[in-house]
């Protein structure tokens, strides 16, 4: 029954061998990982698998439909799709939050195409990405024909041809396009498409999920716009929305609309069980802490399940990992070049054709194995896998169960792997295996009435249609928003109509993507090009491309010639230089306003309002590999400045004194716990990158700590001068987490509220660290002279987390 | 000054986006759903309306006021066809009845597009009673749109053909627009639309600078202006009469626009007779 064991070497010199049959199940490779790799392995997860639970086609679904579902192999519905069909019949908003692979896009397809084809109802469909936007209406197309249907299925994007738009419009049944379109394209020109709004039934807006923090409250600000037009022409659509699995699918999905929403959650769709395994790359040097590369663990755990004939996917976090390890892998398995390719790769960078290619091969199961991006997170439908590894953690629980999503056949059981890197999320995922497991998937955050986003749309929405006396927009009055807009001279205010009066068409100076139009972008100039290789923030951009500065793209090093601020420019050129920069920044805070406070162990922990002012002074040359400081370069951009909301932790003199031995012990201590409960707040909000920033001070913006040269906390005057931390009375270090938004993001309020949980595991993050003094998985790099120092940092960090902590 | 407005502004900026120049003016309380302005706006005290306005004494604008916020303007033009029946090949048409023809051009808030532009004047003229009549509508307030919009729709007969300069792709979309916002139907679909720009074009392109109405009007009809207020600077003109400020641009406004009507009568006749010209010559060639 078994096949011998062959070595690739083997297959160049016998003839074509029939591959090794599937092991019986996931289960057994998932055995034989566990007991040879025992010692790298830190927890083990099994997911049940699931019965079928399905119900024959309801009545009422029309005729015409049942034969395209029949044609297509269809004749009985899952529970969550019969579930989702008499939710939107009954009139209501629905969002389907079950799990990848359970046949969602039917849920919506079925109301949709049943109204299309009896009642030449319309419906408008948003996926973030062109590429599903392409699958869908391929789907529609075959249905319509299986059916004989008579529905009339559109793409509407930048890429629809002008002389196709106006029938589009005027003929479209179901037009799929995607938020930024809408945004841009079709809601400014809305008159050109009345007759599409006045017969709107239904809106169907899949991977919602996606939709969150800053992009999230763009996406509701349109959505609200959206209906302020169907409004306007007599229609209120229904909206069926799709998820991932999230903790909060139904309040999302409420937030984004404003509507009350039916959650569906429980899939009908059979599964086999699912084995997930956490794995920590094996210690290779104990003095530093230094692991072996996510790379090689990776490399080796797709090499197993392959030959074990499990069809593998494994998703890298960058394109240049992607082709490291494609490379590794074909290596082994694509060795003979007279043989069809057994491994593939899968990026957003590869041309569609080439990407349609691939998926067609992977339903069709004739590739063993995949290496690819987020790029294939989202529905792309590429058939059954066997198995998934993970080459580090994607960020968030719900991004990795997303993933595993993708194995998992009807019966056989399934294999996922999540493999960490040394990034501190990574390790402290891995080291707490009961978090993983316990874990609810992250909850989906909005904050669409944030300031200045509200303001983009207010002032898209005045161009769209003109604002009546005492009309809302969503739930918020619009009127300080429309007296500054009248201020810049964008509307004209006559009896309490406000309209539109500018020669200017605001959609096109709103990116969804961020808050205002801050972004920099990356121009590459080396050899007389110019080409965009990367966009960065406002806020990153003093941090990361001063003149001077390295900026990677890709683990390729570019070097920063020249800044253009108020043109929202970097000119770069490859470079070969053998250090990295680092800046030198300072962050002062000053509160502004308290909103809440509570206790936090022999401390308080806020809530309120301040105002940074961040500074890059400088910026180091640090030599690879051996980390010298080689020299400092000038840095001289303005200053930025915020009005944030922000989270603070504060210890009283009293606990101060009795704790340490001397001030710049406590203020040492206070910055490894700042490290720590940023690592822990970001994992508790799904924060993005950059939407969460830390900073350790004092409340009257008087000194701001910075670690020095020496990696010690020091205390800076408001000018900047090194102060000495024995002068002044008045010693409250402050730890912050700020949202990095003008008006915040809606960050701060739920830590606030989990204040106690987040100190609470901070506490464990770094007592449970394995490191000896202090690294960037716990409290933040530590050199090597502190850890021999009397109490390392990791100690004094310990020590103020847990004066914070709960008794 | 007012927190609010000041820290939105504020707020703007921090976001890396460039400032406005306007001043800073109080507003009235308020606006429940921006949660930390709210805190602020509790502290502050309401104060009055006050929008910077310029106040000029020059505020005539000529004609009557045919409802709330809409003025017309009619005048007449010594001006007839030669005769009923114009020569349609110029534009590969059937002969044309002088009597049907409407020739129009809209004044706008900008090029922009979509639905925040409108139109605030549309000059129409047709031939009656043996003269050009060049009737103009121009609004004067924002509210006198529906109005505006009903007028001219009530100057269109069934058998009216239209007759524009690159009114095709701009002035009858735009109108589109603004006769569906004010629910109020589509009278220029479905009509014979004679665009002067396109045969100007087949016959004029490269000849001189553009093919821009101006261009040829001084070129091809020997028609000099004086004190032409630019296009460009038309909604401005307006913008300005509506918050306060002078009409003395908007007159002039109005004086460029009736000149481009009846340049569009004149052109029309220019280009029919020059086509007819050709095409009987190439005819009786042997």
């Amino acid at each position: 029954m078994s096949q011998p064991a062959r070595s690739p070497s083997d297959l160049s010199v016998f003839p074509e061998v029939a591959r090794p049959r599937p092991a019986a199940d996931g289960r057994a490779l998932a055995q034989r990982l566990e007991n040879k790799y025992l010692s790298r392995i830190t927890g083990v997860h099994t997911v049940p698998g699931r019965p079928e639970r399905s119900v024959a086609m309801p009545d009422d679904v029309p005729p015409g439909v049942v034969q395209a579902l029949a044609a297509r192999g269809i004749d009985r519905l899952y529970s969550h799709q019969a579930d989702c069909w008499h939710a939107v019949r009954r009139g209501e908003d629905v969002v389907i939050a079950t799990a990848t692979a359970s046949g969602k896009s039917l849920c919506y397809l079925l109301p949709v195409l049943a109204a299309a084809s009896t009642q030449r109802a319309k419906a408008l469909f948003l996926f973030p990405t062109k590429a599903l936007a392409q699958d869908q209406v391929a789907e529609l197309l075959e249905l319509n024909a299986a059916g004989n249907l008579g529905v009339r299925t559109f793409t509407f994007d930048g890429d629809t041809p002008g002389d196709a738009r106006q029938a589009i419009r005027l003929h479209g049944d179901i037009v799929v396009s995607n938020p930024d379109m809408l945004h841009q394209g079709i809601l400014p020109h809305h008159t050109k498409w009345a007759q599409f709004f006045e017969n709107l039934r239904y809106v169907v807006i899949d991977e919602v999920h996606s939709y969150r923090g800053v992009f999230g409250s763009h996406v509701a600000n349109v959505i609200r716009r959206l209906q302020r037009i169907c409004a306007f022409y007599g229609s209120k659509p229904q909206f069926i929305l799709c998820s991932a699995t999230i903790g909060n699918p139904k309040a999302h999905a409420e937030a984004l609309t404003e509507r009350d929403v039916t959650a569906i959650t429980e899939s009908g769709a059979p599964s086999g069980d699912k084995h997930v395994l956490l794995w920590n790359p094996p210690v290779v040097n104990p003095d530093l802490g230094l692991r072996a590369s996510a790379r090689s663990q990776s490399n080796l755990i797709a090499r197993l399940t392959i030959r074990a004939g499990l069809k593998t996917l494994v998703f890298a976090q960058s394109r240049l990992m992607v082709e490291v390890l494609t490379k590794y892998l074909k290596d082994v398995f694509d060795s003979d070049p007279r043989k069809p390719a057994r491994i593939r790769s899968y990026r957003g960078g590869y041309l569609p054709t080439e990407r349609r290619e691939t998926e067609r091969a992977m339903r069709a199961g004739s590739i063993d194995g995949i290496v690819s991006t987020s790029a294939l997170e989202l529905g792309v439908d590429i058939g059954a896998l066997d198995a998934v590894v993970l080459n580090g953690y994607p960020g968030s629980i719900a991004a990795t169960w997303q993933r595993f999503g993708r194995a998992g056949r009807r019966k056989q059981a399934s294999v996922g792997v999540l493999v960490a890197s040394s990034d501190p999320l990574d390790q402290y995922v891995i080291r707490h295996p009961e978090f993983f497991a316990n874990a609810s998937p992250e909850h989906a955050r909005i904050h669409a009435d944030q300031p200045v986003i509200l303001l983009d749309h207010i002032r898209c929405a005045a161009f769209e249609l003109p604002f009546q006396a005492r009309e809302l927009f969503g739930p918020v009055d619009p009127q300080v928003y429309l007296q500054l807009l009248a201020e810049d001279g964008v509307v004209h205010n006559e009896q309490d109509r406000w309209e539109w009066i500018a020669d200017s068409y605001p959609a096109n100076a709103v990116s969804l993507r961020s808050v205002a139009d801050g972004n920099f972008v990356v121009v590459d100039r080396t050899d007389g090009r110019q080409t965009i290789i990367a966009e960065v923030d406002f806020s990153s951009a003093p941090l990361t491309l001063y003149e001077g500065a390295i900026y990677m793209v890709q683990a390729t090093p570019y070097q920063v010639e020249k800044l253009d601020w108020d043109g929202r420019k970097a000119f770069v050129t490859r470079t070969h230089v053998d250090y990295y920069t680092d800046a030198i920044d300072y962050t002062k805070l000053k509160v502004l306003e308290r909103f809440d406070g509570s206790p936090a162990g022999r401390g308080t922990c806020h809530h309120g309002e301040v105002h940074v002012v961040r500074r890059v002074a400088g910026y180091k040359k640090i030599r690879y590999y051996t980390h010298e400081n080689i020299g400092y370069g000038p840095v001289t951009l303005p200053d930025q400045e915020l009005h944030t909301t922000s989270v603070w932790w504060q210890l009283p003199p009293a606990v101060l004194e009795s704790e340490f031995a001397s001030r710049q012990e406590a203020l040492d201590g206070f910055l490894g716990a700042g490290y720590a409960l940023h690592v822990v707040a970001k994992l508790a909000v799904m924060a993005e990158g950059v939407d969460l920033q830390k900073a350790v001070g004092d409340g009257n913006g008087a000194w701001f700590a910075s670690a020095d040269g020496r990696g010690r906390g020091q205390l800076r005057g408001a000018g900047e001068e090194a102060l000495s931390l024995e002068d002044g009375e008045r010693f409250m270090p402050t730890v912050y987490l700020y949202d990095n938004y003008p008006g915040g993001v809606g960050l701060s309020e739920p830590l606030h509220f989990r204040q106690r949980e987040l100190v609470q595991r901070a506490v464990e993050l770094v007592e449970r660290c394995d490191c000896k003094a202090g690294c960037p998985a716990c409290v933040g790099p530590v050199l090597a002279i502190d850890e021999d120092a009397g109490v390392a940092p990791r100690g004094l960090a310990l020590r103020v987390l847990k004066a914070l902590a709960p008794a | 000054m007012s927190l609010t407005l000041a820290r939105l502004q504020q707020l703007k900026r921090q976001a890396g986006a460039a400032p406005s120049s306007q001043d800073l003016t109080p507003t009235r309380a308020a606006t429940p759903a921006i949660d930390d302005l709210r805190r602020h706006l509790r502290r502050r005290a309401p104060s009055t309306d006050a929008v910077v306005r310029t106040v000029s004494n020059d505020r005539h604008v000529p004609g009557t006021e045919i409802a709330p916020g809409l003025r017309l303007v009619e005048a007449r033009l010594p001006f007839a066809p030669p005769q009923d029946w114009i020569d349609g090949r110029f534009d590969r048409r059937d002969a044309l009845d002088a009597r049907q023809l409407m020739f129009f051009d809209t004044e706008t808030t900008g090029l922009a597009g979509g639905s925040g532009t409108r139109a605030f004047m549309i000059g129409a003229a047709d031939w009656f009673d043996g003269a050009l009549r060049v009737r103009q509508l121009l609004i004067t307030a924002m509210a006198g749109e529906a109005a505006m919009l009903d007028a001219f729709r009530q100057w269109l007969r069934p058998d009216t053909v239209l007759v524009s300069y690159n009114g095709k792709c701009y002035d009858a979309p735009l109108l589109a627009t603004r006769f569906r916002l004010n629910r109020m139907g589509t009278p220029l679909v479905d009509r014979p639309h004679v665009d002067l720009l396109y045969p100007t074009r087949r016959r004029y392109r490269g000849r001189w600078e553009n093919c821009r109405l101006a261009t040829i009007e001084r070129r091809a009809l020997n028609v000099v202006r004086e004190d032409d207020l630019p296009g460009s600077e038309a909604p401005a003109a307006w913008l300005s009469y509506l918050r306060g400020g002078s009409a003395l641009n908007l007159r002039r406004v109005l004086a460029h626009n009736d000149r481009d009507v009846a340049t569009l009568a004149e052109l029309l006749l220019h280009l029919s007779q020059l086509s007819a010209m050709e095409m009987d010559e190439a005819a009786e060639l042997p």
